[in-house]
């Protein structure tokens, strides 16, 4: 697992289409402390500021038909990861979205380019770790791991996790 | 995969192609010759007779290959997002053609072969099956 952090991207998945465009190693991670136009499915905005958890993987390629539990898989994970971190008990709202007391805590995006076969995937990750406020138009909608908890947690750490869990969960299905 | 073959002052165009996995085309100046692997996997020459109709099936699906290149179809079922080119404008392999939409997925569907856009098949919000075609090239 190679990470490369940034102190500040306008997406990462932006960014790493860009590298899975000039062939980087499969499950090189792309980190950004912060995003200035982060963004969700149909290019929805993802509020982005510093604290919270955003990074992109640049997958090995997967069969077409295995395209639809990359999603799945990830949210699983992140999911997994909350739990066994922090005993809270998140819920997956399915495909792409963990929830926290009915909140969104982290989404996922997936972003393929498919010719005749897959030619690369990207996953997008944008958890809501240490993020302390929210504008207002996302209050009732959207939380994060530090208002839940209220203490700080370790972004580095669940971003290992996170890519290691799913490298692990991937391996199981293409076997 | 054509070539030229100079044998003594002669020039011979040649022609080869694989038919289906075990039977290869070899096309010289316009006479076909045939070729199969046997059980041990040894490439021996083979009689056109007694290519079977297993083996012809093989052919017409090369042939339908081929035309299908002049379509761009859909890999995946899913909503059309966005078409990125236009009627008449010319492509190049790589080029992204149009964003499908599937399971919150954002999906970049690229033409493999260049070619000048005849006729797009689909709308904005459409959905679409996969296999659906997309965009027909000329």
């Amino acid at each position: 697992m190679q990470i490369r952090y940034f102190s500040q991207l306008k997406s990462t998945n932006l960014k790493a289409k860009e590298l899975a465009k000039i062939g980087v190693k499969p499950w090189t991670v792309v980190v950004a402390e912060k995003q200035i136009s982060g963004y969700g499915k149909e290019k929805a905005s993802w509020f982005s500021p510093k604290g919270g958890l955003y990074f992109s993987i640049v997958l090995p390629k997967s069969k077409i038909e295995d395209l639809q539990t990359l999603t799945i898989l990830a949210a699983f994970i992140v999911a997994k990861t909350i739990k066994e971190n922090f005993f809270l008990e998140p819920l997956i709202k399915l495909p792409n979205d963990v929830l926290l007391n009915g909140k969104k805590v982290a989404g996922i995006l997936t972003e393929n380019i498919i010719g005749k076969d897959v030619k690369s995937s990207v996953l997008g990750i944008g958890l809501n770790t240490n993020v302390e406020k929210f504008p207002k138009e996302l209050e009732k909608t959207a939380t994060s791991l530090k208002i839940e908890l209220g203490r700080k947690v370790a972004n580095v750490k669940l971003v290992k996790q996170i890519v290691q869990g799913l490298k692990e969960q991937l391996k199981t299905i293409s076997e | 995969m054509r070539t030229k073959i100079k044998i003594g002052e002669k020039t011979y165009d040649v022609e080869i192609s694989e038919t289906t996995e075990n039977f290869i085309r070899v096309r010289i100046e316009d006479k076909d010759y045939f070729f199969a692997k046997n059980e041990f996997g040894e490439i021996i020459p083979v009689e056109k007779e007694s290519i079977d109709f297993g083996v012809l099936t093989k052919e017409s699906e090369v042939i339908w290959e081929t035309l299908a290149e002049k379509e761009i179809k859909s890999p995946i079922a899913g909503t059309v997002s966005s078409i990125d080119v236009k009627k008449d404008q010319t492509l190049r392999p790589g080029q992204k053609v149009a964003t499908l939409i599937a399971m919150k997925m954002e999906n970049e569907i690229i033409s493999e072969t260049s070619g000048i856009v005849k006729e797009i098949k689909v709308k904005e919000n459409q959905s679409v099956n996969s296999g659906d075609v997309l965009i027909v090239l000329e």
